[in-house]
């Protein structure tokens, strides 16, 4: 796209962009320090995560400040509308993301207390490296403008979900076989439950960009994972 | 689903023109000015009950074209136009049609209010005079009453109905210049710059204004001002060099245009 009569106007936007880059930049690293920091029960990396979570809070308020400004002085259309509504959808996402990620790390402090579970935070910090890959290639794309690797995104939410079922099954079998795991089980399985939700955040941030390339939300339905034998069905948007 | 219908529903409703029956269709226009081919081949459906908004860059063919449709290039003299433009199915280039009884049913507003250098109730009922719409001075009084009305400008005027419409404000002015081309009760009314010469006070009564035309008439507006545009219209047309780019639903048109020229101008790229 060539660039606007009013130089101005590109500076503006390409300005709120970059903030969201780096406010996904935070998120990514907030997800992957909260998962090692539970796997190395490193405390002071958790309370680390806890503290720069208020970082992404603030982003997320300058963000919206600057699109309300974008909004009421240029009054974007066609791309550029779709541009800053995009911005202020994915923002959300990242916001709900990095909140995710602070309650990992909290959960982790109270995890550090008790017995390991044999396996479980290694599978966890695996399901977040994945989770954090299909966000960091959601934010790719929209930097590029790329609605094939958006569409990718999308379909490859279905490993994330199937990574969560397993965790669920491996979690229920802890607690059955020693009651004594129960607590610390409960706190693994909302944290596998979060960061699937991380999953689901990513592929909403891949709508978004393909919206935002082709005009309309993308309409196939993308692939689901059946649910486990006795998982309430998840918010699935 | 029907009877769960809300507010929010009826509302979106009422933009929607899509089953609006056509009013105007023009079919393979051009227009020449001497050498210079200023129209190509223009096709447009013109919808009843519907504000349709023309913008595009200086020069790009859409007041040539608004001027087209109430028979305005007649009077230049080395305009050609060719091509078929139906009103309600009728030709209006048919050698039998008077282009006086046209521009009746097809009114004009400008860029700059030109009320006559008459009263104000003269500038309005100077139409229905001379097309002898009315037959007897209570009647004309009606009618120049309910323009005013419609127009937004009564309550301003009735006091001074004697006064020289050149009195008025610039707002003011355009209004009775409104009134003044609904008197003949048109068909349509094209619009071209009606608010350019306008502060924004006056320019949003006179947005209003063409919001609640839209009820009785057909409204085709030229206008530079995309947002103005976007704000008063269902329908809009991009023209560019002299082609109709682009033709559809005004809220597609400004979030989601299909030519990448439309979204060049509208986002601010051409000229």
């Amino acid at each position: 796209m060539e660039p606007h009569i009013r130089s101005a106007f590109d500076k503006d936007l390409e300005a709120v962009q970059a903030m969201v880059m780096k406010m996904g930049g935070l998120v990514e690293h907030a997800l992957l320090n909260a998962a090692e920091a539970l796997d190395k029960r490193d405390e002071a990396l958790a309370e680390s995560v806890r503290a720069g979570d208020r970082a992404i809070d603030e982003l997320e308020d300058l963000i919206h400040t600057e699109c309300a400004r974008i909004l009421a002085l240029r009054s974007p259309t066609a791309g550029d509308l779709r541009t800053v509504l995009t911005v202020m959808r994915i923002v959300g996402s990242l916001e709900r993301a990095g909140d995710y990620a602070k309650n990992l790390a909290k959960r982790s402090l109270v995890l550090s207390q008790m017995q390991v579970v044999a396996g479980a935070t290694s599978s966890i910090a695996r399901m977040a490296r994945s989770v954090v890959g299909l966000l960091r290639d959601a934010l790719d794309a929209f930097a590029a403008r790329d609605a094939v690797l958006a569409e990718d995104v999308r379909n490859r939410d279905a490993e994330v979900d199937q990574m969560y079922n397993a965790l669920f099954r491996e979690f229920l079998t802890h607690m059955m076989e020693d009651p004594r795991n129960i607590t610390a089980c409960m706190h693994l399985h909302f944290i596998a439950k979060n960061i699937e939700r991380v999953g689901d955040h990513a592929t909403g941030i891949a709508e978004q960009v393909i919206y935002l390339v082709k005009g309309a939300m993308p309409e196939a339905e993308r692939p689901k994972v059946e649910l486990a034998a006795g998982i309430p069905p998840g918010r699935k948007d | 689903m029907e009877d769960q219908k809300t507010m929010k529903d009826i509302h979106l409703e009422e933009r929607v023109v899509s089953d609006h029956a056509p009013r105007i269709t023009a079919r393979g226009v051009n227009v020449h000015y001497g050498e210079n081919h200023a129209l190509k081949d223009v096709d447009v459906d013109i919808l009843s009950g519907t504000v349709t908004a023309f913008i595009g860059p200086s020069g790009c063919g859409k007041s040539t074209f608004l001027r087209c449709l109430n028979r305005m290039n007649d009077t230049v003299a080395n305009a050609r136009v060719t091509g078929q433009i139906l009103l309600d199915g009728e030709d209006i280039y048919d050698k039998r049609v008077d282009p006086v009884q046209l521009r009746a049913k097809v009114g004009m507003v400008f860029q700059k209010p030109n009320p006559f250098p008459k009263s104000i109730y003269d500038n309005v009922a100077y139409g229905p005079k001379i097309h002898g719409l009315t037959r007897n001075k209570a009647e004309l009084d009606g009618i120049v009453e309910s323009c005013l009305r419609k127009a937004a400008l009564w309550n301003e005027v009735k006091d001074r109905l004697t006064a020289p419409g050149t009195g008025l404000s610039g707002g003011q002015q355009q209004r009775l210049c409104i009134a003044r081309a609904i008197a003949t009760s048109p068909e349509v009314l094209l619009m071209d710059e009606p608010c350019s010469a306008l502060d924004p006070i006056a320019t949003a009564q006179v947005e209003e204004l063409i919001d609640e035309l839209r009820a009785s008439f057909s409204v085709v507006i030229v206008t530079h001002s995309m947002q103005q545009a976007a704000r008063v219209s269902q329908k809009t047309a991009f023209f560019h060099l002299g082609h109709l780019v682009e033709y559809g639903e005004t809220g597609q048109i400004f979030t989601n245009p299909r030519d990448p020229r439309t979204e060049s101008y509208i986002t601010g790229r051409i000229g």
